[in-house]
This record gives C-alpha cells, sequence and structure tokens, in this order.
C-alpha cells in the first residue's frame, strides 16, 4: 500500500500538482486514522492532505480514478469472459481443476510443476496475475510510453517480459499429456478452450495495463501543457476558449502585481519620527508623547498614456495589455488611453464604467471614434496625436505604445515620436515581433527605437507581466 | 470527539450544518492530526459557518480573527499597553523618585530604575490579541483565521510560525506555548494564491457551491417552513442560474435569503412575478439581473409545459375552481 501511495504521488507531481515530502507524510498519517475501506473517504484523505488547489481537483479525481480503479475489474472482466465458455461444456472452473489434479497426481506430476504464470492463468488467480502483470510491466518500461502508437510495442514488451509464450507452450503441453492419460474427448476440448481463453485474457490484460499507463502520461502531458502555455503562448494564435482562460490569468497576475505595490507603499509609510508634529500633537497631553507621527516619503504614481494599435494583427495583444492596465488603475494617478490603426482616437471615456471586458471588446472595435477597417499607418496616427494630444502629456507621465510598426511603407514621421518622447517622463514601445524581424520589410521600428527609453518584445503573458512589473515598480 | 467520519456528518447535522462526506472527512482529520485547515471556495458557500459549527460541535471555544489589508502582529497577536504604561509612569513618579533616591549621578539612577524595568514589561500591561488568546487558552478552543486571503504576505509569513509550532515569542516575556493546541480553520476566497509553504502545512479544504440534492437537503434544515415544491424549484432555478456568466454568482446563503423572503411573502411556487420582484436577493449586479431574466422565463415555460403533460386533468382543473369562487360572490 505505502508504495502505491508513493507511485501514486509521484505521478500527481508529475501532472504539475505540488506534493512535498510532509504533505506524502500527512497522507500517510491520515489513513491511520481512518478506514481505507471506503472509497470516498479514502480519495478525500488523499486529496486534503496532497491537493492544496482548487484548481488542481479535478485533475486530480481524474488521475485517482485512473490510478486506484480498476485494473483489477479489467482482469476480472477478461478472464470472467474466458471461463465462461466453460460452462457451454456443462462444467465450471473448480469441477475441472479437480479433475486435472487427479490426472496430473496419477501420471506422477502436479500443478506446482508449472512457472508461476502458467499455474497463475490456469488457476485464474487474478491477484497473481495483476502483481505479475505490473512487475513485467515494470520491467518492460511501459511507464515511459509517449504516444498511441508504442501501445503495441510496450504490449508486446509486457507479454515478453512474462513469458507468456512459455506459459502458452507449458500449457498445451499439459494440455496433451492429459488427453492422453486419460481425459474424456469433450474435458479436452474443453480444457483446450479454456486455455486458449485463458491466453488471449491475459494479451488483452497486459494491452489495457499498456494503455492505461499511457492515459497516466498522457494526461501529465495535456496538464503541463495547458498550464505552461497560456503563459508562453504567442498572441497570436488564441482560441475564443484560450482568450477567456487568458483573461483569468491577467487578473491573477494583476492581482499579484497589486499585492507587491500595496507592500511597497505601506513599507514608504513607515519614515522616520517626525518631531515637529509629534510634539505639536501631543501637546495636549501635556507633551507626554501619545501618538507618535512619522514622517511620510511621498511616492507619485505615474500617469500613463496608452497609445494602443488595434489593427487585427495585433488586436489581442492590445486586449490583455489593455485588461492588465485598467485592472492595475489602482497604481497610476490616471490612464488615458488611445486606440488607432491610422486615425487615432481617444478611448478613456469607454474605461468609466464598470465592467473592463466589455469596455475592451468596444474599445478594440474603434469605440465608435476611429475607422478599423483601413490599413496600419503609424506616422498618421502619431501626427494626430501630435496636434491634438500632445497637451495630455508631462514630465510624469509613462507613454505606452503598443505596435507592431508595420508602416504599410507611409512616412512614418519619426518626428512625432521624438517630440512625445522629449515631454514624457518615459517612452516604451512594446512590440509582439520578434526583434530580429523589426526594420525589415514594411517594418519601421528601427525608425522608432532612438526615440524610446524602453523597446520591448512582447508576444506572450510572461513578457507582458514582466514588463508590467518593471513599469510599476 | 469525532471517532468516525459518519460521526462527524451527524454532530456537525445536529449543529443544523448539512455536508457531504468530503467535508465530513476533512473535519475528522483535522481533529485526529491536529492540523489547520484551510477552506477556501467562492463567497458565501459556508466556510466560515463551518468553522462555527464545529467549534459548537466539538464545545471548543471561538476565536475569531477577521483578517484585512495592514493587519499586523499588533492586532493578530499582542500589544503593549503604551498609553497604560505612560499612566503608571505617570501615577507612580514618586515611587520612582523613592527608588532613585541616593543616586548621585544619571548613570547610577538609570541602572536603579533599569532593575525595576521588567515591570513594565509584564503580562500586567499586555493585551493579547486573538492569537496569543487562542494559544494561551485553558480551554479547548478553535481558531478562525477568516479571510485569510485578505491579509498581507508578510502576515501570512508570520502567521506559518505559528501554526507550525502553535507557539510565540514575545522578546520580553519569553516564549509562550499553547497548552493546549487549539483547532485552526482559516478560511479564503482566493482574492490572491496563498503561499505553497501556509498550504503546506495545512489540510486542504474545497468548498464548491453545492449539488442539487445537497442544496435541497441544506434548505429542508435551515427554512423547514419552506413547501416542498418551492424548495425544488427554488433549488433548480438556483443551479441554472451558476451555469450562467454571471459577475456575481449567487450561492448557497443567496438560496437561504431568498427561500426565507419568499416564505415572507407567503409563496408556495415559484412565479414570474414573484421571483421578478425578489430577483435582488440573490442577484447583486443589474447585468446580472438582466441576463437571468431570459433564462428565468425558459425555466418555468418548461416547468409550465411539464406540469401540463404530466396531469393534464389538473391543469383543467382551476376554472371550475374559478367558476365555485365566483359562485360564492
Amino acid at each position: 500500500m505505502q508504495k502505491k501511495i508513493l507511485e501514486f504521488t509521484n505521478i500527481l507531481r508529475k501532472s504539475g500538482i505540488r506534493v512535498s515530502t510532509a504533505e506524502a507524510i500527512d497522507a500517510f498519517h491520515s489513513l491511520d486514522e481512518l478506514s481505507i475501506d471506503d472509497r470516498e473517504i479514502f480519495r478525500d484523505a488523499l486529496r486534503t492532505t496532497m491537493v492544496k488547489r482548487g484548481e488542481d481537483v479535478p485533475a486530480y479525481d481524474e488521475l485517482f480514478e485512473l490510478f486506484w480503479s480498476g485494473f483489477y475489474d479489467n482482469l476480472r472482466q477478461a478472464f470472467g469472459q474466458a471461463t465462461a465458455g466453460l460452462e457451454a461444456f456443462g462444467m465450471d472452473l473448480e469441477q475441472l481443476m479437480q479433475r486435472l489434479a487427479e490426472l496430473l497426481r496419477a501420471s506422477g506430476g502436479e500443478l506446482g510443476d508449472l512457472s508461476e504464470l502458467a499455474r497463475a492463468l490456469l488457476t485464474a488467480d487474478l491477484n497473481a496475475l495483476e502483481q505479475l502483470i505490473r512487475e513485467a510491466a515494470g520491467q518492460a518500461g511501459s511507464g515511459r510510453i509517449e504516444n498511441f502508437l508504442q501501445v503495441g510495442f510496450y504490449s508486446r514488451r509486457t507479454l515478453d517480459q512474462m513469458g507468456l509464450d512459455g506459459a502458452r507452450d507449458e500449457l498445451r503441453d499439459l494440455a496433451a499429456r492429459l488427453e492422453a492419460s486419460g481425459l474424456s474427448a469433450a474435458e479436452a476440448q474443453a480444457l483446450q478452450r479454456l486455455i486458449e481463453g485463458l491466453l488471449e485474457a491475459a494479451r488483452r490484460s497486459v494491452r489495457a495495463f499498456t494503455e492505461r499507463e499511457l492515459q497516466k502520461q498522457n494526461h501529465d502531458y495535456m496538464e503541463k501543457f495547458r498550464r505552461e502555455t497560456l503563459l508562453e503562448k504567442s498572441f497570436y494564435h488564441l482560441t475564443e476558449d484560450e482568450i477567456r482562460r487568458m483573461r483569468e490569468v491577467v487578473e491573477r497576475l494583476a492581482q499579484r502585481i497589486k499585492n507587491v505595490l500595496s507592500i511597497r507603499r505601506r513599507r514608504l509609510k513607515r519614515g522616520k519620527l517626525d518631531l515637529h508634529t509629534t510634539l505639536r500633537r501631543n501637546m495636549s497631553h501635556g507633551g507626554i508623547p501619545f501618538e507618535l507621527v512619522f514622517k511620510q516619503r511621498k511616492k507619485d504614481r505615474p500617469k500613463l498614456v496608452i497609445l494602443c494599435d488595434v489593427s487585427s494583427s495585433v488586436a489581442n495583444v492590445s486586449r490583455f495589455m489593455l485588461q492588465f492596465m485598467y485592472s492595475l488603475q489602482e497604481a497610476f494617478t490616471k490612464i488615458r488611453s488611445f486606440v488607432f490603426v491610422a486615425e487615432l482616437g481617444e478611448v478613456t471615456d469607454l474605461f468609466q464604467g464598470g465592467d473592463i471586458g466589455a469596455s475592451i471588446e468596444k474599445a478594440l472595435d474603434g469605440g465608435d471614434v476611429i475607422n478599423v477597417y483601413t490599413r496600419s499607418n503609424f506616422g498618421y496616427a502619431f501626427h494626430t496625436f501630435w496636434q491634438n494630444h500632445l497637451a495630455a502629456i508631462d514630465n510624469k507621465t509613462t507613454v505606452l505604445v503598443l505596435g507592431d510598426a508595420r508602416n504599410n511603407y507611409n512616412d512614418p514621421r519619426a518626428w512625432c515620436l521624438r517630440d512625445i518622447h522629449l515631454k514624457a517622463k518615459n517612452l516604451v514601445w512594446l512590440n509582439p515581433e520578434n526583434p530580429s524581424a523589426w526594420g525589415f520589410g514594411d517594418s519601421v521600428m528601427d525608425r522608432y527605437m532612438p526615440h524610446c527609453d524602453l523597446a520591448e518584445e512582447c508576444r506572450n503573458l510572461r513578457q507582458l507581466s514582466a514588463i508590467v512589473d518593471r513599469l510599476i515598480l | 470527539m469525532f471517532d468516525s467520519v459518519e460521526k462527524v456528518r451527524q454532530s456537525l447535522a445536529e449543529q443544523a450544518y448539512i455536508c457531504d462526506a468530503k467535508i465530513a472527512t476533512v473535519v475528522f482529520l483535522a481533529n485526529r492530526l491536529e492540523k489547520p485547515v484551510l477552506v477556501e471556495g467562492p463567497a458565501g458557500v459556508g466556510k466560515t459557518e463551518l468553522a462555527k459549527v464545529v467549534a459548537a460541535a466539538t464545545g471548543r471555544n471561538l476565536i475569531r480573527l477577521q483578517c484585512y489589508e495592514g493587519l499586523d502582529e499588533a492586532k493578530a497577536l499582542y500589544e503593549w499597553e503604551y498609553s497604560k504604561q505612560l499612566l503608571y509612569t505617570q501615577i507612580l513618579k514618586e515611587k520612582f523618585t523613592a527608588v532613585m533616591a541616593g543616586a548621585t549621578t544619571i548613570r547610577e539612577a538609570a541602572e536603579k530604575v533599569g532593575r525595576e524595568d521588567s515591570v513594565f514589561f509584564s503580562h500586567h500591561f499586555i493585551v493579547p490579541r486573538p492569537l496569543l488568546n487562542a494559544i494561551t487558552s485553558d480551554t479547548p478552543t478553535l481558531l478562525l483565521v477568516d479571510e485569510v486571503d485578505k491579509s498581507d504576505p508578510e502576515f501570512e509569513a508570520f502567521l506559518l510560525e505559528v501554526l507550525s509550532d502553535f507557539q510565540v515569542t514575545v522578546p520580553e516575556l519569553g516564549t509562550i506555548r499553547a497548552t493546549r493546541r487549539p483547532l485552526v480553520f482559516l478560511t479564503s476566497n482566493n482574492a490572491r494564491e496563498m503561499s505553497d509553504a501556509l498550504k503546506r502545512r495545512c489540510l486542504h479544504l474545497y468548498i464548491d457551491y453545492p449539488n442539487a440534492e445537497l442544496e435541497q437537503r441544506i434548505l429542508d434544515t435551515k427554512v423547514p417552513e419552506a413547501d416542498k415544491r418551492l424548495v425544488e424549484d427554488l433549488v433548480a432555478m438556483m443551479q441554472r442560474l451558476r451555469e450562467l456568466d454571471l459577475k456575481k454568482v449567487p450561492s448557497i446563503s443567496e438560496t437561504l435569503d431568498w427561500a426565507r423572503a419568499l416564505l415572507a411573502l407567503n409563496a408556495s411556487e415559484l412565479t414570474e412575478d414573484l421571483v421578478n420582484q425578489t430577483f435582488s436577493v440573490i442577484l447583486k449586479y443589474e447585468g446580472d439581473v438582466r441576463k437571468a431574466q431570459g433564462e428565468l422565463s425558459k425555466l418555468l415555460q418548461r416547468k409550465t409545459a411539464e406540469a401540463e403533460a404530466q396531469a393534464p386533468s389538473r391543469a383543467a382543473a382551476p376554472p371550475a375552481a374559478a367558476v365555485k369562487k365566483g359562485a360564492l360572490h
């Protein structure tokens, strides 16, 4: 049992559920306290001691089913079919076994002469068989199976390891010997049938076992894949479902940053003792300092101006970036957001309402202020900004530009960006393209780069959160 | 104490808390292993309630520590009573003069006072907060750390020390060890992920929205006077609502509120009007109400269709009753 639990722990770990040694020990302790006959309680006990995240529960449940329930049931089914065939001959397994033993003894042999596997097969001893299959599969390395095409291979190897061919010869040999020593024709036929049935059942069980191994491994793979990729996956290829789940991830990341912020702000409050104010405030206590006052250092929160390219090629990046920024609203004094393709328009007002998600979708659609069905023209957009909104920028403003700088061979008008840069505290450009592609084709990133304090590739959530981290901290 | 999982369930049920085997198992283990329990789950599924009923069922004293942003050791563990200390120094001024009498230098005077300073840092001047109370209590206690996700990461780290050893160190007094280990419940709404270190030290319990059968049993226990049919309708409606993409999904506490509200209105069955009037009890956002209304009419239509299909004779009955009623007038 102990071994099996350890094995299960390993499988949980492989699927990305963190189980520490201390937790595994807790699991053992909990099983000391409970009877493990009740499957539900057993499952809950292992879960509560080892799985500590709500999101992991579905994965745990699946794995638990896979691991603890039944291979034994599979075996019983397979061998049940094999022995059921006997009834057609009007005898049951026990009867036949007795008869066999008699005959064997008469001819000077006994069942004990057979190999372990052959004996287990003949007596349909499921516990022994399960043990044998598990051992053989372990030696054959079934745990390393990776895809469906390998099921045949590993099944074969497991069978070889078990020595099923040997057992088959033994059993056939036995049948022949018994027939020679006076088994009736009907009995002989029944025996033959039984042996073939048992062999087939063994083969099928091994295959089933291998498939289960594959499922376990596959499960690990799928889980890991799901979790890691969302952070790593490029914004360019996201399905609807992924966009939905991504939103949750963004929310969680934003929450994390908020936590860090709150600590930092509190630390700032713990300044030095402000002697002047303390004395003054405690005059009413006769100068005895009941209330202490500390000097507070001030930390100015940045103002943020976001310029978002919302052309279809980068819409997803804009989406998450806007969500990120507006989830962190309190970290900034003010956020003004503009969207552009060729025309540029302000969409700050859209975000006055409560629901960030809906506002973002509206903004990405042009927010009734710009036409999104044109070809990108960064130069024109920056020029418009320079003409109409340059006053929005002062020396506390961080300007965040998001776009691929694919300008369709229009005039880049980099001087507009230069002026913006001169007025702002910082200018950060996030480009969803790989830096090696910047400046090639119709990309004018190289022309804009000199005017950026920071130009970064931002292709997935991990990069995005790293940049946001740097912006605020 | 509890000797089996089933026993836990029974004693919780006696406290009018209906739960499944999952919750009972965790409570049982927490009792046996003396480990803290971290209860997570959406708001209003009865996390805090669980701690309360466990306290009642085991006869423990409930000590509650409500977490919030900015909660620190001084408010959770202990605090020196600064004003009291000051007050005493004022009152005892003359005594001090007496103590210092005979001292010729400042150093000598300071030494003399120093010999007495432990007076001011003794149990007399300490204000115990929930954590210290839980540890020093002579009677068995249950410590409920509510909404631990609202606290700051530093506080969480500090909590770790308390939870693993059940001892705290007050520099002036030394280490205080728990005479009786309190049973600890921490609840979290998942506003932020708790650290792995904390999770490792706790048993974990995730309470989700109850399934229909469980919800019905909860309603039967908590609002026994409600009509059986009404309860069924209510539960069906709630289960449907939870599948919608709502901003604030109504949970079991809302179901109970709703049942009580409907009861106050003397309802014995859900009708569209009635639901529309009382939607505000379960849905807290305008957008959610609008979404739910569409769903509601669908559900009620299906219900009437089913009722008609099942009992066409009963459907025909009301007119007759109406006639009778009319005859009375």
